[in-house]
Parts: structure tokens; sequence; C-alpha cells
């Protein structure tokens, strides 16, 4: 194997790089939960997870819900995910970390 | 007296024959000067979309400006009756030396290194050109001031201009503890600025030892990013790898010393010597 190629598969298979990053959330909309994007999907991505995170928890915190039935509003399962939607794990600590999770 | 009072009467009698005619040429000198500036300013505007040399749109659009201003001129002056002729021949020749001198000795006359809006580093003073003028220059500082600097201090001096290269290198250093996994501390390091979607894959992150220190082992981190991202992504790169550090039990190194009280020598020489030894 060349070297070129060796370092070509690194790429494709050690750490994938991620073009941007997306807050991915849940809603109730018409009393179904429905998946949504900040930035949406046709919109440019966030470039830095540092950035994208803190959006992501500014936003859990700012629509946190109460206790019981979910409502109009408020979102669940507020996480980051890279531009293939793919769950990013939270910088501080390593791990995948979903903020509001829908069942406390 | 008498001289001024006749030149008074020679002017009002001026102004009686051909008033009219001389404030149509300076109506027409006043918007031909505008309407040059306005064609100049949209001359310069089309230039940039074709081509990226600043000085070679310069030239063309100067060159226009003068050849412009002359016909202005030339029109002024044939509505307050001057001789076309001659005059004509006379602009032109200006004209053409003036466009003469600008194209041959423009690379001979010193610029300043940078144009509005680029990023500059000017002595101790960092932050974005705003305006240049004959004399001085704008900057405004990151902070919110702005400062004026001569250019003769600008030509004189060091200036680093962040616009030149597209691209900047990110430095992140850190020390550990001489008892710490030196090579799971190189692979945390290096995933931390390779998984960031801002530092480019060529060059490819890199992470060195740079020194076995006093107080334990220097590691440096090197990878690049684009100009504009560079502060942002530094500062970000150094909190993720602090937390990326504290999460994977990684301890940073601090100055210390460690002293040790040496009882066992001071027994065994007391113990030989007697006690009058000391």
């Amino acid at each position: 194997m060349k070297l070129a190629e060796g370092l070509k598969r690194i790429a494709e298979g050690w750490i994938i790089k991620p073009k941007g990053y997306r807050v991915r959330f849940q809603q109730l909309v018409e009393g179904e939960l429905v998946t949504e994007y900040s930035p949406g999907l046709e919109d440019k991505p966030l470039d830095s997870d540092v950035t994208t995170w803190r959006y992501a928890w500014k936003l859990a915190k700012a629509t946190q819900p109460g206790s019981g039935i979910l409502s109009p509003g408020e979102l669940v399962n507020v996480t980051v995910v890279d531009d293939q939607d793919t769950m990013v794990n939270y910088y501080a600590t390593g791990k995948l970390e979903i903020l509001n999770p829908e069942n406390k | 007296m008498n001289d001024q009072v006749t030149k008074l009467q020679e002017l009002g009698r001026l102004m009686q024959e051909r008033g009219p005619e001389m404030i149509f040429a300076l109506i027409i000198l006043i918007a031909g000067l505008f309407l040059t500036k306005l064609a100049i300013k949209a001359l310069k505007t089309l230039l940039a979309k074709v081509t990226k040399n600043t000085a070679t749109v310069s030239i063309i659009a100067n060159s226009v400006g003068i050849l412009m201003l002359g016909i202005v001129i030339v029109a002024a002056a044939m509505e307050i009756g001057a001789k076309p002729g001659p005059l004509i021949a006379l602009i032109m020749i200006v004209v053409l030396a003036a466009i003469g001198v600008i194209v041959v000795f423009r690379p001979l006359i010193p610029t300043l290194p940078f144009t509005a809006g680029n990023t500059v580093k000017i002595g101790d003073l960092l932050g974005k050109v705003e305006a240049t003028t004959i004399l001085n220059t704008r900057i405004r500082t990151f902070d919110g001031k702005t400062f004026f600097v001569p250019n003769r201090q600008i030509l004189d001096g060091v200036v680093i201009n962040y616009h030149f290269t597209k691209t900047r290198r990110v430095k992140v250093d850190v020390t550990i503890r001489y008892d710490q996994d030196l090579l799971k501390a190189k692979q945390l390091i290096e995933a931390v600025m390779t998984e960031d979607a801002r530092i480019l894959t060529k060059p490819a992150p890199q992470v060195y030892v740079l020194e076995l220190g006093l107080n334990g082992v220097k590691l440096g981190g090197r990878c690049w990013v684009n100009n504009a991202k560079y502060w942002v992504t530094k500062c970000e790169l150094q909190e993720k790898t602090k937390l990326r550090f504290d999460a994977e039990s990684i301890k940073f190194a601090y100055p210390q010393m460690n002293v040790y009280h040496r009882t066992d020598l001071e027994t065994n020489h007391s113990q030989e010597n007697g006690p009058d030894a000391f």
C-alpha cells in the first residue's frame, strides 16, 4: 500500500470530519412529535461544534418542558448532529448527550 | 483706487456680455466633475469583477478619469468662447502626459501594503483598516478604538497583513505531568484538531513533543485554518483540549518544586562525628 493510499484510508476511516453542525430537536406539531433542525436543512450549517452545543443548551433551557404533558413550543430530545444527521459527541465529555430527553 | 474701480467696471461689463455663458460653463464644469467621479467609481466596480489586479484597475480608471476631466474642461472653455483647436491640443498634451506619468511611475511610487477592509498589525496595533488618506491610515482595533497612523510610520515599519495568505497555523500547546500517558495525550490533541470542521485536512494536524521541561512534557499541536476563523478556532481548540483531558483524566503540569528533607544524612553524620561536628 502506498503512503498516499494509507493516508486516504485514515482520513476515511479514523475520524470523520463533519462539514458542519446542526441542532436537532423534536416538538409537538398537531399532536405529533416532529423532528426539526436549526439551522434548517436548507440553510448552511454552523462550523463550530462548541458554538452549536452552546446554542443547543440555550435552546433547550429556553424551551424546557414543564412537568407533565408536552406543550406546543417546548422542545425535547435536543442534540447536536453533523451534516450527515449523525449525533455528535459532546466535546466536553466525548460522549453523546441529549438535552431535554423525552422520557425523564 | 482708480485701477480697482476700473477692474470692477470691466468685470461688470464682462458679466453683462458673457454672464450667461460663464454660468453655463461653471455648471458644465461642476456637473462634469461629478459625472467623472461617478464614472470612475462605476468603472472601478466593473473592472474589479473582471480582474483582481487592483493596480491595473486603478491605472485604467484613473486614465479614463483624466481623459474625461480633459473633455469637461474643453467643453467648459468652449462655452465661454475659447477656440477649440489650440485648447484641445493643449489639453490632450496634458492628459497624455498625466497618463504617461501614472503608467510609468506608478510601480515606483511607495504604496501602503494593504487596502481598506484588511486586518493588519502595525507595530503593536492589531485591527482592521477602515480608510487611507494621503497623510494617514485609519485603523479600528478589535476593542473598538480608532487609531490614525501616519503613513510615513507605516512605510518605515513592519506591517503584517493577514489578508495576503488565506490560511494560518494554529498552535495548541499543553504541558502534561511526567507520570501521565504521553501517547494518549498526543492522540487526544490530534483527535480534537482532526474532528473540528474548520481545521484543514492539508496539511494534516500534527502533535509534537516540544520539550522535556522542568515541570512536565510540553506537547504542541499544529494545524491550519482559514484566516478569518483563526481566533475563534484557536480559543475553541484550547477549550476542547482542556475539557477532553479532564474527561480522560490526563493531568496538566504546573510549576512545582519538590523539597526533600534528608533526616537520615543528618542522623548518620552526627553519629559518626559526634555532637561537636556541628
